[in-house]
Parts: structure tokens; sequence; C-alpha cells
């Protein structure tokens, strides 16, 4: 198939003279008119991916669509005009279908494209920038797959060689991306899980083990949605989590009754699925409340304290770091179906369980909206909590209405 | 210039000469000896008490004829009345048997030792006749689940009755040695006092309780690896009523008595230790000696060769540190050497084990048996490293008081560099160039004429004056970087500890091996040969060591490992990839 240049030149220069024409042109003059490849040359119609689709169901049928869709342009190879465009119409398709993250799907693919006639002939025509929008082509599906995430494998290696030809920039990225790409996926040191649970109860338990990011922390749910799944899961009554940690739990005993603790939120949680969270949270404690004195009858065998009068040098000294702000002990989180007062006062009580003191610490509420840390002070009451009646102190019509006012 | 910390502060007379005991204590100490030798390797069958993990009766009886349940308490109450030294030689051969040492051990070295420090003369009288004899056995109750060496979390409590005559005990203490056998326990619980500013605090008191009181019960002997034939159990404390002359000490002051109690009967571990690895050379060497492969003796292949003269080694300077330190407490007026029983404890566990696993290896096969005792020396020696505080916070705590005692030296030193003092600044830089130039250290170990030590031990002096001086430079400059924070830095101070070990040990190797070659002992060419040899291992030791506490050293790896452990510990795993894992 491939013409040397010495007969291709007249064959080029024949067609580039003749502009371009509507209809299907011959092998010869495909190979001759490399170049000039203009996107009125009849395209691969996209309905043929659509044809297999109507009437099946969009999500079931995508990738057996797109597979039928392949099988068919494979049993018909014949096409050699506007294979750019398929290609191009595919991957715009691959997505909805479901097959983006797929390997098999850009290995058959690839498989479509020509070998051998898109491989520049000697380091001549390599230097001329041979095939542009062929090798565009490919390293628009590469780009694809690296957006999804998908690791190229050896076949798809052995495709691109044969198609585009060794130290074409098909190739080149696709050695980039063996190299880099399994290094971007191991990056992320808290990966998601690759089936995410839908929004609800589940979702919540997952967001809130990944803040907490602790193997200690104790995940409870005080409240359990009414009705329990579906889609509308949690309509009559909403869910409450919450996710506490054994030194949390010490350093709200040690916080003591005197200071008043915050419930704060609602936090985004952006990555999907879109959650909320709430704080328990308490102001610093002034330093000499911070840790208890040192005691010196505290170790049997060696002694914790040396009581000299030297301190830590200049050049050993990392502890200081401008970012850092002081800021109070976090005590606890929660996710809750709905964000309003009285299902967080629920979850107070059920935090009362394993905390006594907070039945004599007051606790305020600054429900803000987004990520407003300091809440105006005019929020919430300072509530004395005893069981849930606390809940029922105020209607909850009236704390909403209170807390527009307030910030209105 | 700069001081050493301690103990080197002690000054050269203490530890030069070796210590001495008096031709008469020598020959009753020899008379108790034989006996002692004769009954161990009698009527003590140590493969029994370790597969029925129990002693015999008829054992304990024996040890109570030879008085060996009395061996520190003064002769009017009936014991042996032996000074440290004396307790320490009769330690040797008792190790043969790993239980029943822990059991002799934890009844006098800690479980009456309270009685014998801090008590008063009505209860001395009271109790220490009968434990003397042995009819009534002594447990030592202080580690509860909670609280091993931190003293702040003991639960046990005491509360005074109404009528001020009685406290009331009540807890569970874990772990306790001779937990079973006892009938005298020194118990640590916490008890409320006033204090003079009206105050009322939780503090820890000691407390002598007899099973008699009432509401005390032990559960059953926990299965062990190693001491099998030592009896270790829980003992619940309910309800005990404690009568107010019990209290060890005063109210309120437990913490003091634990502290004394634990630090004074560290020493002996290492006599203990040196006995029984001498046991093990002879009984490995009979074997080296006759088993033939390659035709070849074992005993004339060069690894095995070097197996013997580490086990030598190691024995020998773990008898000279122990006799060194059993010495110095003996004298009198001499303040406390806990730190110098903790070094002697360090080295003598860590040397025991290495040597016991030595000699089994020399045996190959035949000392993993059961039929030979090496396999249960082994495991028995393995709990040394773990009891009576654990290797670790022993370092801790002699690199620790170390610290402090350097601290108050250098503290006005360091301050007056800081504040910028231009004269000391530059007298410092020079003493910096003359130490990297080279400098000739001279503490007057090594004169010529009325030196302190033989002139054969030229070089291990030497040595030893080098490592001390620029430990002492060492530790100036980790106090000026670190200050008081350096308890953080364990590290270091493991660094710092090790090094100190090894200059003790070598203090107490060159005293000894001086003496034997001046007075002309049997073998003392034999001596002065293995303390040349441990003198230069542990000098190039303590040269690494001492290189790696450097600022910026390449041999310190103190960051990289404490990042590994980081990243380990967050996963609570080992978080590399398997070697056969591919990404495509």
């Amino acid at each position: 198939m491939r013409l040397s240049w010495a007969r291709a030149f007249p064959l080029r220069l024949w067609g580039g003279c003749r502009g371009p024409k509507m209809r299907r042109v011959t092998g010869i003059e495909w190979a001759a008119r490399p170049m000039c490849h203009s996107s009125s040359d009849a395209p691969e119609p996209p309905s043929d991916h659509g044809s297999q689709n109507t009437p099946r169901d969009e999500e079931q049928g995508g990738p057996a669509a797109f597979a039928a869709a392949l099988e068919e342009l494979e049993r018909a190879p014949g096409r050699r005009l506007g294979r750019l465009e398929l290609v191009a119409a595919a991957l715009a398709a691959m997505p909805a279908l479901g097959v983006a993250r797929q390997l098999d799907a850009y290995n058959r693919l690839l498989r479509l494209l020509p070998r051998g006639p898109w491989v520049p002939r000697g380091p001549l025509h390599r230097l001329f920038a041979p095939f542009p929008r062929q090798q565009e082509c490919g390293l628009q599906v590469l780009e694809q797959m690296e957006r999804y995430g998908v690791m190229p494998d050896a076949e798809t290696r052995f495709l691109l060689l044969a198609v585009f030809g060794p130290r074409s920039r098909p190739v080149r990225k696709c050695q980039r991306m063996l190299y880099w790409l399994p290094r971007m996926l191991h990056a992320n040191p808290y990966p998601l899980p690759a089936q995410l649970p839908p929004p609800g109860l589940a979702a919540a338990c997952l967001g809130l083990r990944r803040i907490a990011n602790d193997p200690d922390a104790r995940l409870s749910v005080y409240q359990q949605p009414q009705p329990e799944q579906g889609d509308n899961e949690g309509s009559t009554q909403p869910y409450i989590v919450g996710i506490q940690s054994a030194e949390q739990q010490e350093l709200l005993a040690r916080h003591g009754p005197e200071h008043p603790v915050f419930v704060e939120g609602p936090f985004p949680r952006p990555p999907p699925p879109r959650l909320f969270y709430y704080v328990l949270r308490g102001d610093p404690l002034p330093p000499h409340l911070r840790e208890p004195p040192p005691d010196p009858e505290r170790s049997l065998y060696y002694p914790l304290y040396l009581d000299l009068d030297l301190e830590r040098g200049p050049w050993d000294d990392d502890e200081f770091d401008v970012n850092e702000v002081e800021e109070g002990p976090v005590f606890a989180l929660c996710m809750a179906g709905t964000g309003d007062q009285r299902t967080l006062a629920k979850w107070i009580a059920g935090l009362q369980q394993t905390n006594p003191v907070l039945g004599q610490t007051p606790v305020i509420f600054r429900l803000g909206d987004g990520d407003s840390s300091a809440g105006s002070p005019g929020d919430g009451d300072a509530l004395h909590l005893e069981g849930s009646r606390a809940a029922e102190l105020e209607p909850p019509e009236v704390a909403w209405g209170r807390r527009a006012q307030g910030e209105g | 210039s700069t001081a050493p910390p301690s103990p080197l502060t002690r000054g050269n007379e203490e530890v030069f000469p070796f210590p001495e005991i008096s031709n008469e204590e020598l020959q009753e100490i020899n008379q108790f000896v034989g006996p002692v030798e004769k009954f161990f390797a009698e009527e003590v069958d140590s493969k029994k008490i370790d597969q029925d993990a129990k002693i015999p009766p008829e054992t304990l009886k024996g040890l109570g004829d030879l008085g060996l349940f009395g061996m520190q308490i003064p002769e009017e109450y009936g014991g042996l009345g032996l000074s440290n030294t004396m307790y320490a030689r009769l330690g040797e051969i008792i190790s043969l048997d790993g239980s029943i040492a822990v059991t002799l051990a934890a009844h006098q070295a800690i479980g009456l030792k309270g009685i014998l420090i801090t008590g008063t003369d009505e209860q001395k009288a009271k109790y220490l006749p009968k434990l003397a004899s042995g009819e009534h056995i002594a447990a030592f109750c202080l580690t509860e689940p909670g609280s091993g060496s931190d003293a702040a979390s003991i639960q046990t409590r005491a509360t005074l009755s109404e009528d001020g005559k009685h406290f009331l005990l009540n807890g569970s203490k874990v772990w306790i040695s001779n937990g079973g056998l006892a009938s005298v326990f020194t118990v640590f619980a916490r008890t409320e006092i006033v204090e003079k500013d009206g105050q009322v605090k939780d503090k820890i008191t000691a407390f002598i309780v007899e099973r008699d009181f009432g509401g005390v019960t032990h559960g059953k002997p926990e299965d062990k690896l190693g001491i099998r034939g030592s009896n270790t159990c829980e003992v619940h404390f309910e309800n005990t009523k404690v009568p107010v002359e019990n209290v060890l000490g005063e109210v309120g002051g437990g913490f003091k008595v634990a502290m004394n109690i634990l630090n004074s009967g560290r020493f002996s571990m290492g006599s203990a230790s040196a006995g029984m690895i001498k046991k093990l050379i002879e009984m490995t060497a009979e074997h080296a000696c006759t088993r033939k492969q390659f035709n070849k003796k074992l005993s004339e292949f060069g690894l095995i060769q070097e197996k013997f003269c580490f086990m030598a080694v190691k024995a020998y300077v773990m008898e000279s540190m122990a006799y060194l330190t059993a010495g110095m407490m003996d004298r009198p007026g001499l303040p406390d050497c806990s730190v110098e029983a903790a070094m002697v404890k360090v080295f003598s566990s860590e040397g025991a084990w290495a040597c016991v696993s030595e000699a089994l290896q020399i045996l190959g096969g035949l000392g993993y048996m059961k039929d030979y005792p090496y396999e249960r020396y082994l495991r028995d020696s393995r709990i040394l490293l773990i009891f009576e505080g654990t290797n670790e916070i022993l370092r801790m705590y002699i690199a620790l008081t170390g610290m402090q005692h350097a601290g108050k030296i250098l503290t006005d030193k360091i301050k007056e560099i800081k504040k910028g003092n231009i004269g000391l600044a530059v007298q410092e830089l020079v003493n910096k160039v003359r130490d990297s130039t080279g400098r000739k250290v001279d503490y007057g170990i090594m004169e010529e004429r009325g030196g302190l030590v033989h002139p054969s031990l030229q070089e291990s002096g030497k040595k030893l004056e080098e490592n001390v001086y620029y430990f002492g430079t060492t530790v100036r400059g980790l106090l000026t970087r670190f200050g008081k924070t350096i308890v953080d830095e364990q590290l270091a101070l493991k660094r710092v500890s090790d090094i100190v070990i090894n200059l003790y040990a070598m203090t107490a190797a060159i005293s000894r091996a001086s003496r034997s070659i001046s007075i002309g002992l049997r073998n003392h060419d034999h001596d002065v040969l293995l303390t040349n040899i441990f003198c230069t291992e542990a000098y190039f030791k303590n040269n690494y060591a001492l290189a790696q506490l450097q600022k910026y050293a390449d041999e310190n790896l103190d960051d990289y490992i404490k990042k590994a452990a980081k990243q380990i510990l967050e996963k609570r795993a080992y978080i590399c990839s398997h070697p056969l894992d591919r990404t495509f």
C-alpha cells in the first residue's frame, strides 16, 4: 500500500489541484493524500452507536452497545474514510456508555486504525511532522485513557507501534504514561473505594471514617433513617451518625464543664458524594490548664522531666511553623440527614451516654451555612441537655426563625 | 574544663583499686559455697522443675535449711546477714537453676527488701524471722494490668476505716512472682492524703499485707516461656483489712520506697549471669573438644573459637562489673549506686542472652533438643531482659540521670556561651580545634610510676581515657543542642547510655585485671588478654556511637528511622508492595 515518494509525488500534486471531491476516494488516492484530509469526506455517522441503544436501558446497555458497535465496524473494515472522526466520536460517546474505564474498549478502538500507512518512512519524513492529525487522534485516545486513569497495557503499546511506528508521538506518550500513571494512581494515600455507596447512611459512614482517619475511632449510628433504604431514604426520619475516638473522649472529659463546647457546621465535603458534617469542638484552653503539671512521682524507673534550666537550641528547634494556627480541640464529628438543631440535639444526647460530662457542659449551636467557622454568636442558645427532652424544648420552626433573624 | 558525667565523676579512688574482701570473709564465703553447690548439683532436678512448672516442696525446704531465704537479713533476725559481695557470690551458684533463682530473688531482693530498708523495728522483729527461715515467703505487688512502669495509673485503693485503725485494700495485681506461695506481700496502693496546705491528693503507699488478713486470693499460675518453676499469678485483694502499723515508711511515701527497692536489687544479676555462662563454657567446651567433623575437632575451627572467646570476655566483664558495684555498695558512707546497678543489669542481661544463644549454636542440633539443658537456659535467660525494669527503660534511666548530673554542672557554662560571652566562645573554639586535630588525654590513670593501673594495661587505659574525654564533650554538645527536651530524644539517649555502660564495663575490667596482675593471681595474663580484647572492641563501638551523636552526622539515621516507623505505624502494617506486583 505504501508508494515510494517518487511515485507518490505526482499523485499528490494531481490530488491537490483537483480540490476536494464529494465522493469516496479509492485506496491509492487515500494513501496519496495524507496531508489534505478534510472533514467533508463522509464521516462515520455516530448514529451507528445510537442505533443499538434505543430499545434498552441506557445504563445497562451502554457497554454492550459499544461492544456491538465495535463489532459491526470490525466486520466491515473497508472504510478508509472518516476514521479519525470515528475515533473522535467513539471517544466522546464512551463516558456516556460507561466504558470509559475499560482498557478493552480502547484496545478494540485502536484496532480499527490502519497499521502501516501512518508509519513515517525514514528519518527525513519524521523531520517534517508526519501525519499530524492522525497522531493527534492517537494522542486523543491516550489522553482520554489518562483522564480516566486507565493503564495502557502491552497490547495497547503493540497496536500503537504498529499504527504509528516507533518514535512517534503516541508511542512516546504511551511510554510516558506507563511511567507516570502508576505513580499518579498510587499517589493518593487515602483512595476512595471503587464502588461508592449511594448517598445516605452508608455514604455518611464512609465519609466520616475518611474524615476521622483514625483506626481507633468508634462510629455510632444514633438514629437509623426511616424508611431504611431506597430512593426516599430518610424522608420520615433522618439518619444521625457520629464518630469519636477514645482520645477525644478523654480530652472532652478533661475540658471540664466550665468551658462551653460548640456545635458547628455544616461543613461541606466536596468529593462525591456531597456530604456535610458537623463538629463538636471547644475553644483552646489557656496554657496553664492545657496539660497537667509535671508530676515527679509519675514514673517508677526513670525521670520524665529533667530539672535543668536549659532550653532547646535554636538550630534544633523544629516546632515553630508560621502556618500553624492555634485551634481548639475537636471532640466529635457527625453527619446527619438534615442539619437542624433538633437532629443535632439528638446527636448530643447520644454522645452523652459515652461522655457523661456533656450533661453539665453548656452546648452552643453555631449552625451557619457553609464554612463559617466563627458563626454569629446570636445563633443558638446555651442548652443544658438532660436526655432527649432537650429536643422538645424548642419547636424547630421557632429555632429556624430565630436563626434567620439572627443572620438577617 | 568539661567534666564527664557520673559514674566517672565518682573519682578514681572509688573504682581503682578493685574492691577486695578480707581473708576471713573469703573463708566464710567459701564455707557457704560448698554446701550450696552440693545441694544444687545433687538435689535440684532442673529439668523436672521446668516440665512440671513447679518447685517441689522438698527443694524449698532444702533451700530454707541452707539459709538461702534470708541471705541479706541481719543475723539477729535469723538470717545470714551477708554483705552485697557475698550475696553476689552465692547468686552465681543459685543461678544454675533459673526458676529457683527467680523465686529467691522475688522473695528477698524485692519481696522483703522493703521491710529491711524502711521497716520499723517492730515490723522487722515481727516478720523477718519467719521470712528468713523460709517458713513464709514474700512477694512484691506493684504491677497492675494498666500500670507497668507508670505509677500514676495504679488503681488499687486503700481507704482508711472510720476508727482509723485499719486500711481497707481493694484491687488486683498481675504477674506477681511467688504470688501463689507467698504469705507476706508488699503491696502498693493509692491513698488519699491531706497535705499541709489542705489539698487532698492521691499518693501511693506501701503496705505489708499478710495472707491471714483475709480477702487475699490468687489466680492460677501463668504458663510461661521460661522460669516455669517460678509461680507467677494474679493476686486479688477484696476489702483486706490492713492495720495501720503495717504501713511501710509513711503514708503517701510509697513511691520512694518502691524506687529504693527496685534500684537496690539489680546488681546481683551480673554475677548470676556470669555464673551461668561459666558453667555453659564448661559444658560446651567439653562437647567442642570431643566432637569431630571433617577429621578435625570442633575446637580447631576459628568460628567456634571465636564463640568461646566471646563468652569468656562477657563473663569476665559481667563479673567485674557486678563485684565492683557490690564492693562500692558495701563501702560505708557511699551514696547510692543505682545507676551502676542499672548498668550492670543491662549489660548482663543482654550478654547472657547472646552467650546462651552462642552456646546453643556451638552444639548445633543437639543444643535444640530438650534432652540437653541449653534450650532451658535460653528460655530462662530471655526474661532477664524484661523483668526488674526492661532494658529500654533502664537505658533511659542511666542516660537521664547522667544528663541531670552533667546538666547541673554545665548549665552555667552553656548559658554563658549562649549569652555571647566572647572570651568563653573563643576558648571553646580553640578547644574544638585542638580536639579535632587530635589531643592527648591524660586523666592520671596511666602514669609511669604511681599510676593506678598496671603498665601492661596501658593501651586499654589510654583508650578509656580518650573515650571519657570525648564523651564529655559530646554530652556538652547534646545539652547545648537539646537542653531539657533531651527527654524526648530517646534514640540519642540510647547511644549515650550504651557508651556509659561500655565505659563502666571497661573501667571495671581494667581495674580487676590490674589487681589480678599486680598481686599475681592464677592465670593473670588471661585476665589481661580478655580485658584488652574487650577494651578494644568497646573503644570502637564507643567511637562509632560518639560519631553518630554529632549533629548532621552521616552515621546518624535517627530521622530516617523515625520517618519509616511513622509510616508503618500509620497504616499499622508493612506497607511496601509485594515483590511480585505489576502495574500493567
